[in-house]
């Protein structure tokens, strides 16, 4: 392993001024990255959230150097991606939606073919498949073809393939798009576990704003191609008003500038005995909220939370 | 990284062309129904011609080298298509392999196959034909197979050249690559017949110089083995600068992305 390789690093990604276009056979281009400049520390679990066709996809297969940038600088944990393409792909890889590999080969193979590309060999070869046949479940399923696999098991074969070369750095690109919710939950465990306990730098993409809330500690948005907004959940909810909306349906006068002044509020909006107030901590300011009430018949009452549509119409604004 | 672990990046694609190929029952027509209807088609056709001793050589030479060359092309080529076709190109493009490693890998998988069916055709064209290929001792042998297995490889490396720059439908490459060399490097007919524009791309073509050589044996004539040599040489280490050129350019364009997709 060269020296590049072992250098320490703080910055799982610092990249500066990425673009990328898409060239058609005839000339026609079409414009996927504009400006894209972020830093990523290795300690964090960071989110790439956006709609399809935002540019997630391109950006997270720009950063783990599986295609190139048009223009910008790319530095992958410390090393620059331009001369560095080799040593950096021993240190990161990559799980993907709907994830594919050989379809005839079975989950032990997969990974004996994906582990043998890495350049493991021999009992450590043996020993690296098993082990993330263990951490992911899929011992009992090692002799199954891929092709015969459910959606939630072909999704824990690409993690336990990202997982074998041991990387500092994991790309997630939608890694519970399509999975049924139990499959997904237990997939959010795996990725924080991944983290958590393997203290492996995690970057991942999805359509989910719960999910980036429950893994990520910062949140990149992408819209057309550009980052629109950039800062942990709770910074993010907190300057776009956008947390928890409790919904309270009332007959009779309720105490709007008391509502507020109330803590927690981030705002409100009041129509026809209809309320939405947007609070910071939906079940801990239910309380102090009812209570201002008490001029009125409520009957009805809901707590939702911000989805990523709503995040998206406020940065649209 | 030690020589082990070189080594394994160089088997990883061997392997994965192996499972394949054991779990797909048309490996059965690769290896057996094919050449044998090829070899028995040339051989009868001799027959019914009452063609001569050496001509049955040099058609049988032509039949047996055109079927080796197919099986091993395309186990070269198998090592894009396999992953383009279940859409895992990815999988291996994050890895950090070489284009050698790929190529060199499915070639020894090649080799293998081809050598198989090389046996199972010499036997059978001995037995049926009387034909001797060891008529000239082993290192012509030896040497026929080297061309015809640098050849397969280059065109191996032009299918997967071809996909990485023209997409997904560039994968007819794999088929009819083959079938030019057919007409141009004399595999049925000496060079000589052709107009003198295919015969200029047949002095372009190693195997026609392979095939020259072998024949010789049989049919004494002239050749220029090392001529030959040094072209598959030049063609291999050029596929190979290529082909990582095509996988860089398929990088930046994205068409790389494109093909998991």
């Amino acid at each position: 392993m060269s020296d590049k390789v072992m250098q320490i690093t703080e910055k799982s990604v610092q990249a500066k001024g990425i673009c990328k276009r898409y060239k058609s056979f005839f000339g026609r281009s079409a414009t996927i990255l504009k400006d894209i400049s972020l830093d990523i520390d290795a300690s964090e679990i960071f989110g790439l959230l956006g709609p399809n066709g935002s540019g997630k996809t391109t950006l997270i297969s720009i950063f783990s150097t599986l295609i190139y940038p048009e223009a910008g600088s790319l530095s992958i944990l410390g090393m620059d991606a331009r001369g560095n393409r080799d040593a950096i792909r021993r240190c990161i890889n990559i799980s993907t939606a709907k994830p594919n590999f050989p379809w005839s080969l079975t989950v032990k193979e997969n990974l004996r073919h994906y582990g043998m590309l890495y350049g493991l060999y021999g009992a450590a070869l043996s020993r690296t498949v098993q082990d993330q046949m263990e951490a992911f479940e899929l011992s009992e399923f090692q002799d199954h073809k891929f092709e015969d696999l459910s959606t939630g098991l072909k999704q824990r074969l690409s993690l336990a393939k990202a997982m074998l070369n041991h990387p500092r750095l994991i790309f997630l690109d939608e890694p519970t798009t399509g999975l049924d919710p139990d499959i997904s939950l237990k997939t959010r465990q795996l990725i924080r576990r991944i983290h958590d306990e393997d203290g492996i730098s995690v970057v991942m993409s999805t359509h989910y704003m719960p999910e980036a809330e429950m893994l990520c500690d910062r949140i990149a948005f992408l819209r057309h191609g550009s980052i629109v907004a950039l800062d942990t959940p709770q910074n993010l909810k907190r300057h776009l008003k956008l947390g928890e909306r409790i919904c309270i349906t009332y007959q009779g006068e309720a105490d709007i500038s008391a509502l507020q002044g109330q803590p927690g509020v981030l705002g409100l909006k009041a129509e026809n005995g209809r309320m939405e107030i947007a609070v910071d901590r939906g079940e801990e300011s239910l309380d102090g909220i009812i209570k201002l009430f008490s001029g009125a018949k409520i009957t009805d009452i809901e707590i939702k939370e911000p989805d990523l549509e709503d995040v998206f119409i406020e940065l649209a604004r | 990284m030690s020589w082990q672990g070189e080594l394994n990046r160089f088997l990883a694609s061997a392997y994965k062309n192996w499972i394949i190929s054991r779990r797909n029952i048309f490996t059965v027509f690769e290896l057996f129904f094919w050449p044998m209807i090829s070899l028995l088609s040339i051989g009868l056709l001799t027959r019914f011609l009452a063609v001569e001793g050496s001509m049955v050589s040099f058609l049988l030479v032509g039949a047996i080298a055109l079927t080796i060359l197919q099986v091993a092309q395309i186990d070269v080529a198998y090592v894009l298509l396999f992953d383009m076709w279940s859409k895992s190109i990815k999988n291996t493009f994050i890895a950090p392999v070489r284009s050698y490693h790929l190529v060199f890998g499915a070639l020894l998988f090649g080799i293998l196959r081809g050598s198989v069916v090389f046996f199972i055709l010499v036997a059978v064209s001995g037995h049926l034909f009387g034909f001797d290929f060891l008529a000239g001792g082993i290192f012509p042998v030896l040497a026929f197979l080297a061309g015809i297995f640098a050849m397969a490889a280059s065109i191996g490396i032009t299918v997967c050249i071809s996909i990485l720059t023209f997409g997904q439908k560039a994968d007819v490459a794999a088929w009819s690559l083959s079938g030019l060399i057919l007409l141009v490097s004399g595999i049925y007919y000496p060079v000589d017949v052709l107009p003198p524009l295919l015969q200029a791309l047949a002095r372009a073509i190693p195997l026609t110089y392979f095939l020259e050589y072998y024949r010789s044996i049989f049919i004494p004539g002239p050749h220029h083995l090392m001529w030959g040599a040094a072209l598959a040489s030049f063609y291999l280490t050029l596929g190979l600068i290529l082909l990582d050129r095509a996988i860089e350019r398929a990088r930046r364009t994205g068409i790389l992305l494109r093909l998991s997709e």
